[in-house]
């Protein structure tokens, strides 16, 4: 009788560790959904977005452009453009860029002011999108094939996978921890971490919405944890397979946007 | 009199005497591990100080950190792949330590570079925005390539590198100013930790007035626990020369003892803090809860003859010694007392407690010793009898003073000639007193803060900081805010928009500065408002976030080039001045990006020509690894920006010079707008609490001298013996601010507290000097013969005071820290001066005067 039932509780446990057959166990396959659940929704669409910038006395700023996305392929290369709103100083600066898989992407610059377009290349990709805690990268996406990831734990809702840099060089952080949510393949909460263990700083999914069918980020917030400063985006209008034409992702856009998308 | 009822159930129930003494004692030891160390000079200003006050604001609106400056320095080019690998280690390490602020350590492997991409044609094809050393380079191409880089940012030209290329420095901020030792310590540790052949060519220094300050107060506390112990084993010993009588000489030495026992548990246990000035609480005390004991002993030595009752001839002394006793203690208690004038709180704290504690001594003195000394065997006292007979047979300091006191009452005319002139010197003296002062220097020539100081300003534009802030007056809100009310007005009250910005508007913190509710979080709150409002609202929203966004985007005055380029001039003025190394400001972020974003050659270092292109040039500076750097030159809402002097000297001095070009060019040069401004940093506090300690000092120097001449004419009664008392004190001041501005010591914070102790001691001696003079003058019937009889016991004891305590205070002289030291020397000057001036002036006076009435 013992046996029988130290026999029946070894199984119910064995059920529940193997809760949900359909689960990945691949975590280059997770990584891979989860690119395409963030940055590729759609072949192309629109936002507006916000980026209010509180430091640590809680004195805030606040960026406000449009964003336009065109995919050439699915995991593939992009073109994006930003039109810069507010602060209305800053008010018609435009970055075009050109993100590549293969190799370091093209990026140009429009300061209306000084009438100047220049083009950009930066040693990483990881320096502050204009000023905010957001990294060039966390906007544009990091391409995955940078990373070794594996699969922590799996639970009812997340994919927790580890994540390390193959070129440490190439970056501030140690390795980094990313929930991806098991149905939308979002990631929804990311925490870095430098060489000495420490949670450096964190990216957190505030809130989603399905747009289009598309669950879409709406947003978001990263926090810098040593001041406790933090950068919060909220997407507003977005809009999926807008059509938009190739000749829209030219140098000509810098001076003259393409006011038609921008709405 | 009252006191002879204390006198005599002193000496009957000693033990009683004994135990209170002792529970005291035991109390005040309780209290003792309560101490709380504060060791920030900037505590000399009140908390609610103007000046301090905004100091804090500007470290909080600017971001702007209290600095540790690590430099290491080369005999020769200090770009080698070794010393670079060095920064990098460093820095690393540095970044680990608990307390360094991570995102503002200013460091070649942490700061950005900006440069111009030139592709393989050899064309000019970007801007390129990359970490200045990410990985220490591997050889000597790459070590100077990054030489060559520095020279192109002048915002870290010269501070992270020096001029002559060797020497690299880092800015290691730190959470608070109390944390500078202990950080200070662990990077000497890791300094320290490099393997040999790494550093064999380069020297380490740290300095930066944080570290100067707590490593003061650090070394301030081993000296406490080392100078004040010697200084009483000195007096001990010198005491155990004079009266060769342990028993005996222990006695004041308990005395002493409890006193700065009681003062500084009662001050711990109050809750005081012991900063740089009560730290030396004990050191001033020890010596005058002395000096009424040893008036004690060495009259009861002289009047004791074997076979007496020790108990009836200590009443005898105590019947003498009783009123004279009382009015030094009191006038030495006013002259501390007056320091409370001053409106500086560490020196407040310290009159209070040495004026309380010399009071207190005082009333030990007058009980216990008597209890002790009737207490003491037959034996003992027969051996002390023994000890003077000896010093009498030598006569040494008998002969000395008798020779003395002839020389005062024969040669008047002379004496009196010759201490006008002296008068005369020491005033010429006094007007050549700098008053300057340097924490930095309150360490020893030889100490390593000293040599880091000089070294790393030898090389570097300075590790002293000032800070110039700069703010618009001129909000042009008013009219804005009245057109925003009347739009809002045309709303519907009722609805939630509307209701949400007037809450927004009336909110504390937007209320109390009507005019100045348009700002980033109204821009915030009116941007929701526009995606929740219905669609019938967004007409006079739209309107609303108009008017706000113009007026908030058109205050942005720091954006604006004319006050940029004045903000320029202003710097390069300065620069031509010589007296602060370099200056960093906007100004040169704004003309450092502008040249990039261009040619990368010279002619574009300048700033652009609209408020909209200085701002995208700073959005994208925004965009480097640094974002942050930014915020310590301008304020978010650009209505304040900063200008970051580095200065090679901290002294006052200096620093004052430069506050008044800044104030004459400023004058002479009006800015384009209308801002005001004001200076904050550590240099900058120090010169002005100086000013406040100077002031203070010679305010309460002047009223407790008025009190103690009007209480010697009342302890007298009589106006001539009252100005006579005043005399000694007046010379010995005079003559030691004389001799310190002959002698070019600069007169800083020990100097200034040393007056109200001079005023104190000197006084001591003239008192004793004039009552024992008139007793004897009434007793003997005769000026001249008192004088005569003054020159034997009286002065013996005044004479052996005056050495005691002299002598005593030489192992301060052996201290590592400056206002030890001055201490030491000045109190041992005081106590033979004011002895001499007492021995020698007033019996010349007074012969004088009586030869004429």
């Amino acid at each position: 009788m013992k046996l029988f039932f130290t026999l029946l509780i070894l199984n119910f446990s064995l059920i529940g560790f193997l809760a949900h057959a359909d689960d990945l166990v691949d975590a280059n396959e997770i990584i891979t959904k989860a690119n395409l659940a963030s940055y590729y929704s759609a072949d192309d669409g629109s936002a507006q977005a916000r980026m209010i910038i509180v430091d640590a006395q809680g004195n805030k700023q606040m960026r406000q452009f449009t964003i336009l996305r065109k995919d050439q392929v699915d995991l593939g290369d992009q073109d994006m453009l930003v039109f810069f709103s507010r602060p209305t100083d800053v008010k018609g600066t435009v970055f075009r860029v050109v993100k590549k898989v293969k190799g370091d992407d093209d990026r140009w610059l429009y300061l209306p002011a000084l009438d100047l377009v220049k083009r950009i290349s930066a040693g990483d990709k990881r320096t502050s999108f204009v000023g905010t805690h957001f990294f060039y990268e966390d906007v544009s996406g990091r391409n995955p094939a940078e990373d070794n990831f594996t699969l922590l734990s799996t639970d009812d809702n997340f994919y927790t996978l580890k994540a390390q840099p193959k070129d440490k060089s190439s970056v501030e952080f140690d390795h980094y921890i990313v929930n991806v949510d098991k149905s939308t393949f979002l990631p929804m909460h990311v925490d870095y971490f430098n060489s000495q263990g420490k949670k450096t700083r964190t990216l957190e999914v505030l809130k989603t919405k399905i747009i289009d069918s598309f669950t879409t980020v709406t947003h978001s917030k990263i926090t810098q944890h040593s001041d406790g400063s933090y950068t919060e985006m909220q997407f507003r209008k977005v809009k999926y397979n807008l059509g938009l034409p190739d000749n829209v992702f030219s140098e000509r856009s810098l001076r003259n946007p393409p006011k038609k998308w921008l709405k | 009199m009252n006191y002879t009822r204390i006198l005599q159930l002193a000496i009957d129930k000693p033990k009683f005497v004994y135990s209170i003494v002792l529970l005291m004692v035991v109390l005040s030891l309780a209290m003792m591990p309560r101490l709380i160390v504060d060791t920030d000079p900037e505590n000399m200003l009140s908390r609610d100080a103007p000046a301090r006050v905004f100091h804090n604001q500007t470290k909080t609106d600017f971001q702007m950190r209290d600095m540790i400056v690590v430099g290491l320095v080369s005999e020769n080019s200090i770009f080698t792949p070794n010393a670079l690998q060095v920064i990098e280690q460093l820095s690393t390490q540095i970044l680990q330590i608990d307390g360094v602020i991570e995102q503002d350590l200013l460091s070649l492997s942490v700061v950005d570079n900006i440069t111009q991409e030139i592709d393989s044609q050899g064309e000019n094809s970007g801007i390129r925005f990359e970490y200045l050393m990410k990985q220490a380079p591997t050889t000597l191409e790459g070590s100077i390539a990054i030489q060559q880089a520095v020279k192109r940012l002048p915002m870290l030209n010269n501070t992270l590198v020096s001029g002559d290329n060797k020497a690299i420095a880092l800015y290691v901020p730190i959470e608070s100013k109390d944390m500078s030792y202990v950080i200070a310590e662990q990077i000497r540790t890791i300094n320290k930790s490099f393997p040999a052949e790494l550093v064999a060519d380069v020297d380490f220094h740290i300095t930066g007035l944080p570290v100067a300050e707590d490593q003061f107060g650090y070394e301030m506390f081993v000296q406490m626990g080392i100078a004040a112990p010697l200084a009483g084993l000195a007096i001990f010993i010198l005491l155990w020369y004079f009266f060769r009588n342990l028993p005996l000489i222990i006695a004041p030495m308990i005395v002493a003892m409890t006193t700065v026992i009681i003062i500084m548990g009662s001050l711990i246990g109050m809750g005081f803090t012991v900063h740089i000035m009560s730290s030396m609480i004990a050191i001033f005390l020890m010596p005058i809860a002395v000096v009424d004991s040893v008036h004690i002993l060495s009259e009861f030595a002289e009047k004791y003859k074997t076979g007496d009752d020790a108990g009836d001839v200590v009443k005898g002394v105590m019947k003498h010694l009783y009123t004279p006793m009382l009015f030094t203690s009191i006038t030495s208690a006013i002259g501390f007392y007056s320091l409370m004038l001053t409106p500086i709180p560490p020196v407040k704290v310290f009159g209070a407690f040495i004026g309380t504690g010399i009071l207190l001594a005082f009333a030990l003195t007058i009980i216990f010793i008597p209890a002790y000394i009737s207490r003491l065997k037959p034996e003992t006292l027969t051996k002390l009898h023994d000890a003077i007979k000896r010093i009498e047979q030598k006569r040494k300091l008998a002969n000395a003073l008798t020779s003395l006191g002839s020389f005062a009452t024969q040669k008047t005319k002379l004496i009196l000639i010759g201490f006008i002139a002296l008068f005369l010197i020491s005033i010429e003296g006094i007007t050549r007193i700098e008053i300057n002062d340097n924490p930095v220097n309150w360490f020893k020539a030889d100490h390593e803060i000293r040599i880091a100081d000089k070294v790393l300003n030898e090389h570097f534009a300075g590790t002293y900081d000032a800070w110039l802030v700069f703010k618009n007056n001129d909000t042009k809100n008013s009219t804005a805010g009245a057109q925003f009310n009347k739009i809002l007005a045309t709303a519907d009250a009722n609805s939630k928009s509307v209701k949400q910005i007037n809450d927004f508007i009336n909110a504390d913190s937007n209320k109390a500065n009507q005019s100045s509710f348009i700002n980033q979080n109204l821009l915030v709150l009116l941007d929701d408002l526009s995606f929740s409002a219905d669609d019938s609202e967004q007409v006079w929203l739209e309107q609303l976030v108009n008017i706000a966004d113009k007026t908030f985007n058109d205050n942005k005055v720091f954006l604006d080039p004319a006050l940029l380029n004045w903000q320029a001039d202003f710097q390069q003025a300065l620069l031509t001045t010589g007296l602060v190394g370099k200056s960093n400001g906007l100004a040169d972020i704004v003309k450092t990006v502008n040249r990039e974003l261009y040619s990368g050659k010279d002619k574009d270092f300048i700033i652009p020509q609209s408020s909209n292109g200085v701002a995208q040039t700073l959005l994208q500076y925004q965009s480097s690894h640094r974002p942050q750097d930014l915020w310590h030159f301008v304020t978010k809402d650009y209505q304040q920006s900063l200008l970051w002097l580095q200065m090679t000297s901290g002294d006052n001095q200096h620093t004052t010079k430069v506050v008044e070009w800044a104030d004459n060019y400023i004058a002479t040069h009006p800015m384009p707008k209308d801002i005001s401004y004001q200076w904050a940093g550590k240099s900058y506090l120090n010169i002005v609490w100086q000013d406040a300690m100077v002031n203070g000092m010679i305010d309460s120097l002047l009223s407790s001298f008025v009190i103690v001449f009007l209480m010697m004419v009342f302890l007298f009664r009589s106006l001539k013996y009252g100005i006579l008392a005043m005399l000694p004190l007046t010379f010995t001041i005079s003559m030691i601010y004389g001799l310190i501005g002959w002698v070019g010591k600069e007169y800083d914070m020990p100097i200034a507290v040393l007056s109200a102790l001079t005023l104190g001691l000197s006084i001591d001696f003239a008192i004793h000097f004039l009552q024992r003079a008139r007793e004897l003058e009434k007793e003997l019937g005769s000026l001249s013969q008192a004088l005569a009889a003054m020159f034997q016991e009286p002065s013996r004891a005044i004479s052996r005071n005056a050495i005691v305590i002299a002598i005593g205070f030489t192992p301060l002289l052996l201290s590592p820290l400056m206002p030890y030291i001055t201490v030491g020397f000045f109190l041992a000057s005081i106590m033979a001066l004011s002895a001499l001036v007492t021995l020698v002036l007033l019996p010349a006076l007074m012969t004088l005067f009586s030869k004429r009435i």
